[in-house]
This record gives structure tokens, C-alpha cells and sequence, in this order.
């Protein structure tokens, strides 16, 4: 199979590097990041605002959880678009798979709910008390295990990078079946073609 | 009337979530017609008054002054109600009663028929919609009931009916994860503590209701994200993306949980 990342040499011109767009790139990864960036910055903001009792840090919390909350709604809606484009195979990558998608879910549903809590603490004119801060912590707990999740399935099992996973058969007619990914080493691309180097 | 969060009237946000509720389940309705191939022109009659509620909904919502936008959330809340129950006496009748065997196959046409109560969520965003509109005219009772007890009687019932409709299918799915007794735990307690507080509002019934109806706000996303995991279960996952929409358990459901416990939270805090 053919990697479709390399088509020539250097690129030393810009007329070569637009030639190398690629508009249908997973934006996922994107997003992704200004979901973590957001809402670790609003803990932050949030936690310096009310020990140094500083109104600009608070209401930079504030506003950057408002943030999070809506750009985790891109986040979400690429993620989805990124699993309907992996042909992933039965095994430990579609579980990773599956517990990063339910988990992605649950992660939004305390967003939501932590920004609403913060949005009533706005405008009741109250600041950020410690039974906010620490359910705060425990938001960005599970955020960080959600973003664990994600980062296997692209560092470890290469989803939307190199399709190190077992891919499903009709992406790969023409290859021997992929061995389990737990019960073996695991193989190059090159060596499940059998070509050896 | 209320008091306003973010610059929006408790009517407001009733009148947004129940156009929010309406797009998630004709998305629901879809997949299920769809799956049918839209065998009869009936299937296609939630779509129009689901449609027609989602707009005038946010036109009310947007404009809540516009005698015109109050006047269309009633006609399309109407038209939802009518709609929702004539969808109920269709997946009643070609569902259950004039399939083979019908009412002795009673269990099997709970589960694997026309799901029996989903065309009444329909109806109860339809009812949510009058409530708006009736509260944005500045009326403060209905039939001689407060608003606000009445909303608490709406959210009582329509979670009674998700959670009976849930239990069905989870049922049906032999219960194969324990977060699918999630719909039996904090939104059941829920139903009790909104009959509690609409019957007897005290200083105990408040709390106990705001920290269950926080609860099924959550189990509305775990379910969301537990039905997406369902999906990516079947062969293929969401690679095989509309087939197992369409196969998979329905997408959107556990939404109306986060839905009705949101009203509930609107009623509690705001009005």
C-alpha cells in the first residue's frame, strides 16, 4: 500500500507547499487542544483569583471556561467526523476508541453543568468558593484521562496517522490478516505486507 | 416574571429548551422512520410540527415581546400535542395491534415494535411550549395551577414516561451494562422528589430535588456517550456510521434526560 504523505522531495517553493494542502486533514486534533487549554486555564485563573483574591484572574477564569464550553462543541463534532473515517478493526484500538467517544460525552455533560454553576456564581456577583474549585479539579481529572485516551489511539495505534491498528478487511483486500495486537510484536507496515525491510 | 440568568427569562430558556429537546428527538424519529423507509406519509408528520415548534420556539425565545411569535409557539405547541398523540395511536396500531399475534405478543411488541412511547415526547415538548408561551404572555397560572407547579408536574410525568420507554429498551437489551440501570436510579428518585416538591414544597424537598435533578443532567450525557459507545460496538463502529445509526440504540434519547432535569433546574432556581 502506498503512503499518500509523500509524493516528492523538499519543498522549496510556495507553489509546491500549497500543492501539498491537504483540506481533508483530521481537524480533531485541533480543537482538541483548545478544550485542554481552556479549561486547565480556567482552573488556574480560577484558583489564583481566589487565593490572591484577584477580581481580573477570576474573570478570566470565567470567561475562559465559557470558552472551553463552546469550543469543546467543535471539539466533539471533529472527533465524531474522525471516527466515522477509521476503519478500525475489533480489538484494543476500537476499545480505546470506544472509551474516548463515551467518555468525550460525559466530559461535556460536567462542562456543562460546571459552567452553568459558574455562570450563576457570575451573576449572583458570589466568587469561586472551594467546592467549585475542587469539582473543578476533578472536571479536569477526567479531562485528562479523556485526553490519555486520545493520545494512545494516536501515538500508540497511529488512528488517522499510519494506520498502525487492525484495520477492517476491505481496507486491506490484499494483505495477509492482521495478527491481534495483543498476542504478538508488533509488525511495520512493510512487514505485514510481508516485504520484510 | 422569574428571575433572569444571562440575560434570558426563565420562559426564555424553557421556550429554547424545548425547541433543543424537539431537534434531538425528530433526529431519533428519523432514524426510526428512516429504518422503516418512511412506509407511510404519516411518518413524515412529526417532521412538520416538530419543525414548525423548533422555529417558533426560537422565534419566541429571540422576540419573547412579538405578540405574533406567542401566538405561533401556541399554534405549533398545539399542533406538536395533536401530532405526538396520533403518532402514539399509529405505533400503537401498526406496532403492536396489527402485527402478528398482537396483544398476545405483548412483551416482544414492547420491545421490538414501534417504540410505544416515544411519539408522546412529541406531545410533551408540545405541552413544554404552551407553558413557554403562556409564561412569556405573563400569565402566572394555568387552569388555576402556578406555572411553577405545573412545570414541576410536566417534568414528574415526562421523565416517568423516558424512564418507562428506557426501561423497555434496556430491558430489551438485557441490561448488558450497568450504566443502563442509570435512567432507573437519580432520574426515578427525580420523578418522586418533583411530585414531592410541586405537592408539599419545603425547605428539605427543594435541596433533595436540585441535587437529583443534577444527577439526571449527568445521566443525560452518560447516556449520550454510553449510546455512542453502543454504536461503536457493532461491527464495523461509526466507520459504518448510518448503518449502525440506524441499527445501534438511539443516539439522541438519553438527551431528553439532561432536557426535562434542565427545566426542572430552570423551575427550581429561576422561577
Amino acid at each position: 500500500m502506498e503512503r499518500p504523505t509523500e509524493r516528492g522531495g523538499t519543498v522549496t517553493g510556495v507553489r509546491g507547499a500549497l500543492g501539498l494542502f491537504k483540506m481533508g486533514a483530521p481537524t480533531h486534533p485541533i480543537f482538541v487542544h483548545f478544550t485542554i487549554a481552556l479549561t486547565a486555564s480556567s482552573m488556574i485563573f480560577d484558583t489564583l483569583g481566589f487565593l490572591f483574591n484577584k477580581a481580573s484572574l477570576t474573570a478570566a477564569g470565567g470567561w475562559t471556561l465559557v470558552g472551553s464550553a463552546l469550543m469543546t462543541l467543535a471539539t466533539l463534532s471533529t472527533g465524531l467526523t474522525s471516527s466515522t473515517r477509521a476503519p478500525v478493526e475489533e480489538g484494543e484500538a476500537r476499545s480505546f476508541l470506544r472509551a474516548h467517544m463515551a467518555l468525550g460525552l460525559i466530559f461535556y455533560g460536567l462542562l456543562a453543568a460546571v459552567t452553568l454553576w459558574r455562570l450563576a456564581l457570575w451573576q449572583g456577583g458570589a466568587g469561586v468558593t472551594w467546592l467549585y474549585l475542587a469539582t473543578m479539579a476533578a472536571v479536569s481529572l477526567v479531562m485528562t484521562v479523556q485526553g490519555y485516551l486520545g493520545g494512545e489511539l494516536v501515538y500508540r495505534y497511529g488512528v488517522e496517522v499510519e494506520q498502525a491498528y487492525r484495520e477492517l478487511p476491505e481496507r486491506e483486500a490484499e494483505s495477509a490478516p492482521p495478527e491481534p495486537a495483543s498476542s504478538s510484536p508488533r509488525l511495520s507496515p512493510a512487514e505485514k505486507r510481508g516485504g520484510g525491510s | 416574571m422569574g428571575i433572569p440568568f444571562i440575560g434570558l427569562s426563565p420562559f426564555q430558556w424553557i421556550a429554547l429548551l424545548a425547541a433543543a429537546m424537539t431537534m434531538l428527538l425528530l433526529a431519533d424519529a428519523f432514524a426510526g422512520h428512516y429504518r422503516s423507509g418512511f412506509a407511510l406519509r404519516s411518518q413524515y408528520a412529526p417532521f412538520i410540527s416538530g419543525g414548525l415548534l423548533i422555529v417558533s420556539a426560537a422565534a419566541a425565545a429571540f422576540v419573547p415581546e412579538a405578540a405574533w411569535a406567542n401566538l405561533a409557539l401556541r399554534a405549533a405547541g398545539w399542533l406538536a400535542i395533536i401530532a405526538g398523540a396520533v403518532g402514539f395511536g399509529f405505533h400503537h396500531f401498526y406496532g403492536m395491534a396489527k402485527k402478528p399475534g398482537g396483544y398476545k405478543w405483548l412483551l416482544h411488541y414492547l420491545m421490538y415494535g414501534a417504540p410505544q412511547l416515544a411519539p408522546l415526547a412529541l406531545t410533551a415538548t408540545g405541552a413544554l411550549a404552551l407553558i413557554a408561551a403562556r409564561g412569556l404572555a405573563g400569565e402566572a397560572s394555568f387552569a388555576g395551577v402556578e406555572i411553577r407547579v405545573l412545570l414541576l408536574g410536566f417534568v414528574a410525568v415526562a421523565l416517568a414516561g423516558a424512564i418507562l420507554q428506557a426501561g423497555i429498551l434496556h430491558y430489551r437489551g438485557a441490561f448488558n451494562n450497568p450504566a443502563m440501570y442509570g435512567p432507573l436510579a437519580a432520574p426515578l428518585l427525580a420523578v418522586f422528589a418533583c411530585a414531592w416538591t410541586a405537592v408539599a414544597p419545603s425547605g428539605v424537598a427543594l435541596p433533595v430535588l436540585a441535587v437529583l435533578l443534577w444527577l439526571t443532567f449527568l445521566t443525560g450525557f452518560v447516556g449520550l456517550g454510553m449510546h455512542l459507545r453502543g454504536m461503536g460496538r457493532q461491527m464495523g463502529g461509526l466507520y459504518l456510521a448510518l448503518f449502525n445509526w440506524l441499527e445501534g440504540p438511539p443516539a439522541f434519547a438519553p438527551a431528553l434526560f439532561a432536557g426535562l432535569a434542565a427545566v426542572g433546574l430552570v423551575t427550581i432556581y429561576l422561577l
